[in-house]
């Protein structure tokens, strides 16, 4: 029996499984990325923002506590954007601000705030 | 004739074949998930790139302006402000930093509830004439809009007076 190739034999393997833990690695990263574009495709970044934007501009015009505007805006979120959204105005007169609380819950993403405006 | 002194190397013959067969597989398969990746990664900038549009056409131009860009193309939509609307959004969408133009294609729906009877309804503000949107991968972007009362070519089952509407555009690659 003839043992002379045993280190070439042994580097054989070495260099093959080294080979197939970086290709188990390339496909692990490829998924990675497929999940993350995925949850952010999900998250309602867009549509917090056009809420908020539009419910500032609202109180900008001082139409924020119309509540035929803010029952359109909710039947309207339900029925296109499958979004449950709230609005509240009130204001304080001691310190002089006006409060918009906001919420939107869409099933996936819930999020409030209470925009602040001092007068 | 036969005789078992190369038996070794054989099986390391064997063994090494079954490896470079199961990496070459595994390299192939990794870069063939890339496709669906590629994508959901357009489709995210073609959502933010339509997002922006619509966020910059309604936007007023001064403080004093009564209303944006946008608000205006709804209200009075006869056929020089739809066009201008097709022409200026079609500009946000289409510059590239390179000077050459993209080809993006949409199509936008107007969606408002009627009170009275409790309806959602909706009607097409502009669809690009001649041509149908057959493709996939179509994002949909939409942007609140605020109307001090019907547009001029509204539907007729819009409520009267102010309201607020839905702009829903559907934006592809053409």
């Amino acid at each position: 029996m003839n043992d002379d190739g045993q280190w070439i034999i042994l580097m054989g393997f070495v260099v093959s499984t080294i080979i197939f833990i970086l290709a188990l690695i390339v496909s692990q990263s490829a998924l990675v990325g497929q999940t993350t574009s995925e949850s952010v495709l999900e998250f309602s970044k867009t549509d917090i923002q056009d809420l908020r934007a539009e419910v500032i501009y609202l109180k900008e015009k001082e139409l924020i506590s119309d509540d035929l505007l803010i029952y359109d805006l909710k039947n309207l979120s339900m029925g296109r954007k499958t979004a449950a959204v709230d609005l509240n105005s009130w204001s304080d007169e001691i310190s002089g601000t006006d409060f918009v609380f906001i919420h939107f819950n869409d099933g996936t993403t819930s999020y409030s705030e209470t925009y602040e405006e001092y007068y | 004739m036969v005789d078992d002194s190369g038996q070794l190397y054989t099986i390391e013959g064997i063994s090494a074949g079954l490896l470079m067969i199961v990496t070459a597989y595994l390299v192939v398969s990794s870069t063939t998930v890339l496709t669906p990746q590629d994508v959901h990664i357009t489709d995210v900038q073609l959502e933010q790139l339509g997002n922006d549009a619509l966020a910059m056409m309604d936007t007023r131009d001064s403080y004093e302006d009564e209303r944006s860009p946008l608000q205006d193309y709804v209200l009075y939509d006869d056929s020089i402000n739809k066009s201008n609307f097709e022409q200026q959004f079609l500009l946000y969408c289409n510059s590239t930093p390179f000077g050459a133009m993209d080809d993006l294609r949409f199509n936008a729906t107007i969606h408002f509830y009627k009170r009275s009877t409790e309806e959602q309804s909706s009607y097409t503000y502009y669809e690009p004439p001649g041509y149908d949107y057959y493709r996939e991968n179509a994002v949909k972007v939409n942007r609140w809009i605020y109307l001090e009362e019907k547009p001029w070519n509204g539907h007729p089952n819009m409520n009267s007076g102010e309201q607020m509407v839905i702009m829903e555009v559907l934006l592809w690659r053409g």
